[in-house]
């Protein structure tokens, strides 16, 4: 029998009591144990920026981390960061943006740029550019993703979420 | 009413923002099973024996298949006539990554392990890498039956290139390469596969084309296409890399074997060693022209590298040797193409079809022309456009051409005069300045292989509450088609877009077409979807006119309102008419066909690959605005300007948005992409050393429209994703030439390629 060790952790505002496989990734354990799809898998080594969440507030790829790292720790996926219906400000100015193609690459992106937002209000370009320094995307040449996070920084000084 | 022409939002996007899309990698089955390859850890080798026993006696295991013991069918992709591979190797293997056994079990970790207790015993042989090494008689041969590994040549000829060389007054000769470059899709391939009782089997695939799949996967598999079925998931990304893939019937051949439903999904190391990347090409070319810039004749010869099986490589060459032809008025052309085996990872289509290769070689050329000449390269391709209403030697007809149009809003928007004059200038004692063009033509649809049949078909169903669900044969690849498809079925019910709904495909329910590449989406389907609105409009339109007692021809619908021309009091909703036709019929759901037939278009010639392969041509001319530090050898690109003769812009906010994915696509090709390979291994499997533009990498792109209403494009809508690609490469060469003076020819244009340029000059 493969080793499991208990692992308590809050997502997407829910506390989850449960144990994990040692060694598997968070990116395994939110995408088969919990279900939660949205998180996806590009690389499997950090390179591409496909499977990043929000732990405590920051913006962290999961397929190159333990779940165990994050016993008693905050996680927001990307299926956690919408109320109900409404959309976040963010996922609306993606939307609005056209920095959507094949969406693969957008809950990461969104989530890096809700990171991003929460800590810099008013990104310049280069700023958001660098923060979207880990993460690929092959379909929109960022052109959209740049002005859908310029976009969303208005949207939050309006409605501040 | 929907506008055609207005900016839509993606019809999915607030699934695909919210992570609740399910693409093909997260599709789960209950008591699935989880399968992985065994690869070759040689490039070439005979297998001596195989021994599966303890792999098959590991807990968990349900299914282990080799080569040696299944039956398996030798066949090529598309039921072409060409076949070279099985789903696992037999006798011997051709490349490191080559299938050779696989299992399922409970979990990957149990299949992995799985793997490593499955003893293989090679022989090693001696293997080929260098396509001209591998044409010498005397090479290894990849497939033992193939005379110095030339599985195809390509020999065209018009007009007379003797005379032509003679009466030029300029001719430029050179060599161009192009490396192996991966399509690099963000979401791995991935297949779920089951069984039923009656022996036949569903795939739950992201797949281009559900059609194309069925076909090759049932000749894989050797059963027939009627025991297949494909449901079509959404998809991380394709840009031609997820036509028919081997992962897919492997994953039917253990669902098989294990009675299970088996899933299985690439690393990404399988990814860059083991999928279906670019052809790898050299192009030996010359080109010459009179002194007052007319181009008088064009000469190459083509070695493309294809790796250890065929795919779609023979049109690939066949596209690579045809199409720039095609671009200016030029008479005199021959080619000598041909298409080689190597122990290498077999390539297949990405973006472009050939074009991004044949094209950095041809319009390299035509700015060495221009250069020897002293004439503008832009007012030298002006000179030479190709023309709406032009046939051409290839008997291609173009029924609209925007080339000069492009050519000329793109050379404006970029201050492309007054820079050619003032560069090449230097900034800094390091840094140089520069500008260059280059263009290219595409198609709609590609008649130039895939005999069966051309062009598309289309339902629209709309129920008794007035919901529209529109079917089609294309999938939706990530470049958003379902959108341009609802956009044109809302435009002609009159309805808002948010009525309208675009199925995914499933080989049972689904129109039979072809599927998505050869830009044939939104000319061919978009044509189709239309016809069929047209036709579910006028069966609501008949029972309105029924109900209301006048005559359909005087009825129209806007806003989801059918109303009279004649009296303004005669109204009808939109759903009203549709439950009218519905409860006259017992409930039958009201349903528009339509098909469409590109006019004009044949196969080609067997022999002289003469034909007009497409309907409707789209043109493009990009300017690359680059600055080269000559100490480092470093190109930095300050901008981009995309002109692009798409007919008509159906919906600018998604046209916009793959213009800016096709550029970057292309700057990877030109400065940063390339495959390395030592003694066949791929060296740089991941995305830390094969590097992918990312958001710092990426200038500002001005995106122009050209809109020359083809003939036969739905509203006069022509082809846009694949040819935004191709220019950029030669483009960014001539603004380095531009600035140095140094001619690259190989690609990508790395900082230790025009850093040891510069130096060599000096």
């Amino acid at each position: 029998m493969k080793k499991r060790s208990t692992l308590n952790v809050r997502v997407n505002g829910e506390w989850v009591e449960t144990s994990v496989v040692r060694g598997q990734s968070l990116l395994d354990f939110i995408r088969e144990d919990l279900n939660l799809t949205g998180t996806k898998k590009g690389c499997g080594r950090g390179d591409c920026g496909s499977c990043v969440v929000l732990i405590n507030g920051r913006a962290r790829t999961t397929c190159n981390l333990s779940a165990s790292k994050v016993e008693g720790q905050e996680i927001t996926t990307i299926e956690g960061l919408a109320q109900g219906n409404h959309l976040h400000p963010i996922q609306e100015a993606f939307i609005e943006a056209g920095a959507i193609q094949c969406g693969y690459c957008t809950p990461g992106m969104v989530l890096q740029a809700k990171d991003l937002l929460d800590h810099c209000a008013h990104p310049s370009e280069g700023d958001i550019k660098e923060a979207l320094n880990g993460h690929i995307c092959r379909c929109t040449g960022y052109v959209k993703i740049i002005e859908a996070i310029q976009l969303a920084s208005q949207k939050m000084k309006v409605n501040p979420v | 009413m929907t506008e055609i022409g207005s900016r839509i939002r993606l019809i999915d996007a607030v699934e695909k923002v919210t992570g609740s899309l399910k693409y093909g990698s997260d599709f789960k089955l209950p008591g699935m099973l989880y399968g992985k390859v065994l690869r070759s850890p040689f490039p070439h080798a005979r297998i001596v024996s195989m021994d599966v026993n303890e792999a098959r006696r590991l807990p968990g295991v349900k299914a282990v298949v080799t080569g040696l013991e299944e039956d398996l069918p030798i066949y090529s992709v598309a039921g072409e006539n060409y076949p070279d591979e099985r789903l696992l190797a037999r006798d011997k293997v051709r490349y490191i990554g080559d299938e050779v056994a696989a299992v399922a079990a409970i979990d990957e970790a149990t299949a992995r392990e799985a793997l490593k207790r499955i003893q293989v015993e090679y022989e090693e042989i001696p293997a080929v890498f260098d396509p001209v090494e591998a044409m010498r008689e005397g090479a290894p041969r990849v497939h033992e039956n193939i005379k110095q590994n030339i599985a195809r040549t390509i020999h065209i000829k018009h007009g007379d290139i003797d005379t032509a060389f003679r009466d030029s007054d300029a001719v430029v000769e050179a060599t161009f390469k192009t490396p192996l470059v991966h399509q690099a899709y963000l979401e791995p391939h991935s297949a779920v596969a089951q069984w039923d009782f009656q022996g036949r089997v569903t795939f739950w695939i992201p797949t281009q084309s559900p059609t194309l799949a069925r076909m090759t996967y049932a000749n894989a598999l050797g059963i027939s296409r009627d025991k297949i079925r494909i449901i079509q998931m959404p998809m991380g990304g394709a840009f031609g890399g997820k036509l028919e893939y081997k992962l897919h019937p492997l994953c039917a051949l253990l669902a098989r074997k294990a009675n299970a439903p088996v899933k299985m999904t690439n690393t990404r190391e399988e990814e860059f060693t083991a999928s279906l990347p670019r052809v790898p090409m050299i192009i030996k070319m010359r080109a010459g022209c009179k002194k007052d810039g007319t181009l008088l004749g064009k000469q190459a010869e083509i070695v493309a590298d294809n790796g250890a099986y065929l795919n779609y490589g023979p049109g690939i060459l066949l596209s690579a040797t045809i199409r720039h032809d095609n671009l200016y008025r030029l008479k005199n052309v021959q080619t000598d193409s041909y298409l080689v085996y190597t122990n290498k990872v077999p390539t297949g289509c990405f973006r472009g079809f050939g074009c991004p290769q044949s094209f950095f070689a041809f319009e390299s050329l035509i700015d060495m022309l221009a250069h020897e000449i002293q004439m503008d390269p832009a007012d030298f391709r002006l000179k030479n456009a190709s023309q709406s209403g032009d046939t051409t030697p290839h008997q291609w007809y173009f029924g609209s051409c925007g080339l000069s149009e492009a050519i000329t809003r793109s050379t404006e928007k970029a201050d492309w005069y007054s820079k050619r004059k003032a560069l090449p200038a230097k900034r800094s004692q390091d840094t140089v300045y520069g500008i260059g063009i280059a263009c290219c033509l595409h198609v709609s649809g590609n008649r130039s292989f895939l005999p069966f049949f051309d062009g598309a078909s289309a339902n629209v169903r709309i129920n008794e509450e007035g919901h529209v669900i529109v079917h089609v044969g294309e999938p939706d690849i990530g470049q958003g088609s379902k959108t341009t498809f609802a956009l044109i079925a809302a435009h002609e019910l009159g309805i808002p877009i948010e009525w309208v709904q675009v199925a995914s495909l499933d080989t049972d329910i689904s129109p039979h077409g072809l599927g998505t590449f050869g830009d044939r989406s939104t000319t061919l389907t978009g044509n189709a979807v239309r016809s069929a609105a047209i036709e579910a409009r006028q069966q609501l339109l008949e029972a309105a006119g029924r109900k209301m007692n006048v005559s359909p021809s005087t009825l129209s619908i806007e806003e989801g309102i059918i109303a009279s021309s004649q009296d303004s009091s005669l109204q009808m909703e939109f759903k009203e008419a549709a439950q009218i036709v519905s409860f006259e019929r017992a409930g039958a759901t009201v349903i528009g066909h339509g098909h469409f037939v590109p006019p004009n278009v044949c196969m080609v010639d067997p022999t002289t690959k003469v034909g007009n392969i497409s309907c409707a041509y789209p043109f493009v001319a990009q300017i690359a605005e680059v600055e080269v530090n000559l100490k480092s050898g470093e190109v930095k690109i300050l901008s981009l300007t995309a002109a692009h003769d798409l007919g008509k812009t159906l919906n600018p906010l998604l046209a916009e948005g793959q213009v800016h994915g096709a550029v970057a696509q292309g700057i990877g090709f030109a400065l940063m992409e390339e495959m390395r390979l030592k003694e066949g291994k791929v060296t740089n499997p991941n995305f830390k050393q094969y590097l992918v533009p990312k958001a710092k990498d990426i200038p500002p792109i001005q995106t122009l429209f050209v809109e020359s209403n083809d003939p036969y494009g739905p509203y006069g809508a022509k082809g846009l994703a694949e040819p935004a690609l191709t220019p950029i490469a030669p483009a960014i060469a001539n603004a380095i030439y531009h600035a140095t003076g140094i001619r690259i020819t190989e690609l990508p244009m790395t900082p230790e390629k025009v850093k040891a340029a510069l130096e060599n000059k000096a």
